[in-house]
């Protein structure tokens, strides 16, 4: 028996091993057959004219108005109008072409969530003051995920007769005139308040892990207050708050919920997302090699993000320089003007923040919602989960595909991370740890335009249930599952490769030492010593699958036996009365999955729900 | 129970050689242990020997048998680690049945050898704890207890004291000395520590920047050192560069400062040489072949039963060592001393680049 040197650079191990091999090989080859190639296929799509090679399709993006049109904008950001026999001030956004909203969209969204996300931070990681207990327990509200009907009660606040004005306008007369917020501006909040969580959550861990001394240092050399924050505590959190601004920027401009929702005022449909799923459910242009073109160009723009955080963030890894250990974060109690701005400012505009989470409940249990409240209260639309059959029907099919997904996403995951964790010396590791991170930066309504190119011209796949085009055999379930295994797999990786890297080399290695196979080794001490990261990284990614939202509506949405959730969602929202009511109702009963999981990890797994995050 | 044989062992990582071409010939049932400072390969060569790395060349044999490539489960070189490896989720128990489950070996005669093991390594009655239950000395020993219980054909031992406390490790010392004794088993060991080095080893090895720069009895690696470098490593030392001025056979006259000493036995090729002296070889008192040093006291340190005289030799420091007595006592700082050494004692070795 001999070393070979090509299984030292491929595997990062002189004895070709099957164990090692095949977790090498079963994420990356799953990974290029069910990410990168059909991804390609779309590609070659996008560049092909008229049978020729060709870059049509992207100069008629780049070539009309529609899309693109940064310099001669549409429309009026506010105007006034008459409402109810009363002037109101109309804010819908101007239109700049559909792939110049989408960053600008995008890039407002950054903005607006790290300002909300870095000043809730900022004060729970250092000030103490009565409440904040209160606050930490609010602070987990906008965590919940509910597809839709969040933005549906967003929606309803900043009607002219919502919440918004009936605080400021009718009783704290802070208004001249009621507002009403539409079209992409309404599209900019929605998404600001159901995202900052995530730079929250990032903003909050920086703070948390910069070492005390270091600002101690400071102050002993005479830095005080906005200065030590300016010269010290920001900046070295900045890498955390930054990783968690970007992800913001690529959710934004993948989601679809918001849009969908805002749709009755024209502009927000001019987004990238809404024109590659309208085409899809207008299903004439569905083979679209125009909406492949765009679809690219969304996916560049936010794999350039990606990457470019990646790099950032890579560099300025001294955040962590710290030795390690748990130390006493500095917290102070509030001064005067301090305790009058959380009071006053921060505290009221996170209620505000966490409505709509509250607004889904009212919605839930309510009959109908024209005003600033909803009316009528009901338990039918809770009952109708239950009792109703195409509700039951939804759940459980929701509940079939997360399940199926979740054991695809242990098995690549867990042998990603060892591969990747175990054998940094190979080849391939940096490879499997940059794909099995990548699905993030990857827009679902991308995932589900290159499944429908490829699966319906690849000759293994054409013809099968997979194949979209196929609508007698077709069964959503199955691409559903796949979209999820590769969309969710990052919230799995990142859990169990950080459960991999806390288990020392060593424990592995003399289990071998002992007479144990890599198998043995792997399945004896490395599993059992990481399964609660494991259970942890399962509930997490089980949670996202259950509101996966963007594949859901286009290929999951083709055939009504077999929808998901949020495909039913979507179809209550835009229906007839009473119908978003019971889309609230799902929205509940994902809140209470969500609820019972992130408690169930938290027992589990004593971590703190810091789940989200690129680092 | 085999002897290991390493024949121009070569390992990389990246661009730094780790192992330039290492040959050791270990004895059967004995305790050889690898010495050097950190980075000096000697963690490197032992996890080659236990298959856990492999060489970029060389042979490694047990016995007649070439292990080079042989998977270190298949090996039977067991290692005990520097943080003892000890698997959390199992019991002392479980830890130590193992390798025997891996080997499916019948229940009962498992729950024997484990017994047999614990009373070994002096833990009876611990099987049910979970090794965080554990000090920091029983948790070694559970680690050996673990080794030497699937009956390895080589004990590797890699640093094993470095995580005990000054107490702890002397009496772990000749606990391995004893359980290796007992069993006749080769023991390969690890450490950076000249004096645990030379209490416990049969025989040492020497290692400096991925070479073997001497292999002997502690008696032989501490009074004849091959090299400058195991000089100043076994000990603290007087090294005083000087240069060959006169030959005569394989006697020479060397010069260092103003000092000229005649009659020192050299061989080398090299004028530039080393002179080592061991501080305890000094005396303040002529003797029959003796050369003296006349220069001042820099300083006295007391350590109790014995004295440190620092002596100054024109810009040459030198340190000797010597019983406390009244004479020793007068000395102060400033006062002139002289350096008494006996010819034979002070060793000359080529200038070696550091």
């Amino acid at each position: 028996m001999g070393a070979s040197k090509w299984s030292e650079r491929i595997f990062g191990t002189p004895l070709p091993d099957p164990v090692v091999i095949g977790s090498f090989l079963f994420p990356l080859l799953y990974l290029i057959a069910f990410l990168i190639i059909p991804v390609l296929v779309m590609l070659a799509n996008a560049f092909v004219y008229n049978g020729r090679p060709s870059l049509f399709w992207f100069k008629s993006i780049f070539q009309s108005s529609y899309y693109f049109n940064p310099l001669h904008p549409q429309g009026s950001f506010v105007t006034t109008i008459e409402w109810g026999g009363k002037t109101v001030y109309y804010f819908s956004g101007l239109d700049f072409g559909v792939v110049v909203n989408s960053i600008i969209v995008s890039i407002s969204v950054m903005i607006l969530t790290t300002i909300l996300g870095v000043t809730f931070a900022f004060v729970m990681a250092r000030y103490d003051f009565p409440g904040k207990n209160i606050m930490r327990i609010l602070l987990f509200v906008p965590l919940l995920v509910t597809p839709f009907v969040n933005v549906v009660v967003v929606k309803k606040m900043f009607l002219p007769n919502g919440l918004i004005n009936w605080i400021f306008y009718q009783h704290l007369h802070l208004f001249p005139h009621p507002i009403w917020i539409d079209g992409l501006v309404g599209v900019v909040i929605a998404q600001s308040i159901t995202y900052y969580p995530i730079v929250y959550l990032n903003a909050y861990a920086s703070f948390i892990n910069i070492d005390p001394t270091l600002e101690e240092q400071a102050e002993n050399l005479g830095s005080r207050g906005f200065h030590l924050f300016r010269t010290v505590t920001f900046p070295l959190a900045l890498p955390g708050i930054t990783a968690g601004a970007i992800l913001v920027g690529i959710f934004s401009l993948e989601d679809l919920a918001a849009p969908i929702v805002f749709q009755g005022s024209a502009i927000a449909k001019k987004l990238m997302s809404y024109q590659i799923y309208s085409s899809f459910v207008s299903g004439f242009a569905i083979g679209n090699p125009q909406m492949a073109a765009l679809a690219l160009v969304m996916l560049t723009i936010a794999l350039i993000m990606f990457l470019l955080v990646r790099w950032y963030v890579g560099m300025r890894q001294y955040a962590m320089l710290s030795k390690g250990g748990r130390w006493k974060p500095r917290v102070a109690k509030p001064k005067g003007w301090q305790a009058i701005i959380i009071y006053l400012l921060v505290i009221p505009t996170l209620l505000l923040t966490i409505f709509p989470q509250i607004g889904v409940i009212l919605l839930a249990f309510s009959q109908r919602w024209y005003g600033t409240w909803p009316e009528g209260f009901t338990l039918a639309n809770m009952k109708a989960l239950l009792t109703q059959p195409d509700i039951a029907n939804v759940i459980r099919n929701s509940l079939m595909y997360s399940t199926a997904a979740i054991v695809i996403i242990l098995l690549l995951s867990l042998t990603a991370s060892y591969a990747s964790g175990r054998f940094k010396k190979a080849k391939l590791a940096p490879v499997l740890d940059s794909l099995a991170t990548i699905p993030i930066a990857v827009p679902g309504i991308v995932i589900a335009m290159s499944y429908f190119f490829f699966f319906s011209t690849v000759p293994p796949f054409k013809g099968t249930i997979l194949d979209p085009t196929n609508l007698l055999a077709f069964f959503p379930g199955a691409a559903l599952i796949l979209a999820y295994s590769i969309r969710r797999l990052p919230f799995a990786a990142r859990s169990i490769s950080a459960g991999i890297q806390q288990v020392h080399v060593s424990l592995e290695e003399s289990a071998l030492n002992l007479g144990a196979g890599r198998w043995k080794a792997l399945t004896s001490i490395l599993i059992p010593l990481i399964l609660l990261n494991l259970l942890g990284g399962a509930m997490l990614s089980f949670v996202y699958c259950m509101s996966e939202t963007s594949v859901g509506i286009t290929l999951g949405s083709i055939n009504s036996t077999w929808y998901p959730i949020t495909a039913k969602m979507r179809e209550l929202i835009m229906g007839s009365v009473g119908s978003a009511n019971l889309a609230a109702a799902l929205g509940v009963f994902l809140m209470l999955v969500q609820i019972i999981a992130i408690v169930l990890a938290n027992v589990i797994t004593k971590q703190r729900y810091s789940f989200i995050g690129l680092t | 129970m085999v002897e290991v044989k390493l024949e121009n062992i070569v390992k990389t990582f990246g661009e730094t050689v780790a192992l330039k071409g290492i040959n050791l010939h270990i004895e059967h049932g004995e305790l050889f242990t690898l010495l050097g400072p950190s980075g000096c390969g000697k963690s490197t060569t032992l996890r080659i020997i236990a298959g856990l790395d492999y060489p970029d060349s060389g042979t490694i044999y047990f016995g007649d048998e070439e292990v080079t490539y042989l998977p270190s489960h298949h090996r039977g070189a067991v290692l005990v680690f520097q943080n003892y490896a000890l698997w959390p989720h199992m019991t002392v128990f479980d830890n130590i049945a193992y390798g025997l489950k891996i080997r499916k070996v019948p229940k009962e005669e498992i729950k024997r050898k484990v017994e047999w093991a614990l009373d070994l390594v002096r833990l009876k009655g611990f099987e049910d704890r979970y090794p965080t239950q554990l000090s920091g000395g029983q948790q070694q020993r559970v680690a050996i207890a673990r080794a030497l219980v699937v009956e390895p054909k080589v004990l590797l031992l890699d640093e094993p004291l470095s995580n005990l406390d000054a107490k702890l490790r002397l009496e772990m010392r000749s606990e391995i000395r004893r359980i290796q004794r007992e069993l006749g088993i080769t023991v390969i060991y690890v450490t950076h520590d000249q004096e645990e080095a030379m209490a416990i080893s049969d025989r040492i090895a020497v290692m400096n920047v991925g070479t073997v720069e001497q292999v002997g009895t502690p008696k032989e690696i501490y009074e004849t050192p091959r090299t400058e470098f195991v000089a100043s490593f076994m000990g603290k030392t007087n090294v005083i560069p000087a240069k060959v001025v006169e030959r005569n056979g394989d006697k020479v006259t060397v010069e260092f400062e103003n000092f000229r000493l005649d009659g020192l036995t050299y061989t080398g090729e090299k004028d530039n040489v080393v002179l080592v002296i061991r501080p305890e070889r000094i005396k303040l008192k002529p003797g029959e072949n003796t050369v003296a040093l006349e220069g001042t006291v820099d300083l006295v340190e007391y350590y109790g039963f014995f004295v440190e005289v620092v002596g100054i030799f024109g810009e040459t420091r030198m340190i000797a060592r010597t019983i406390s007595d009244r004479e020793v006592a007068n000395l102060k700082p400033t006062s002139p001393v002289k350096f008494y050494i006996d010819r034979d004692e002070i060793i000359v070795l080529p200038k070696q680049q550091l």
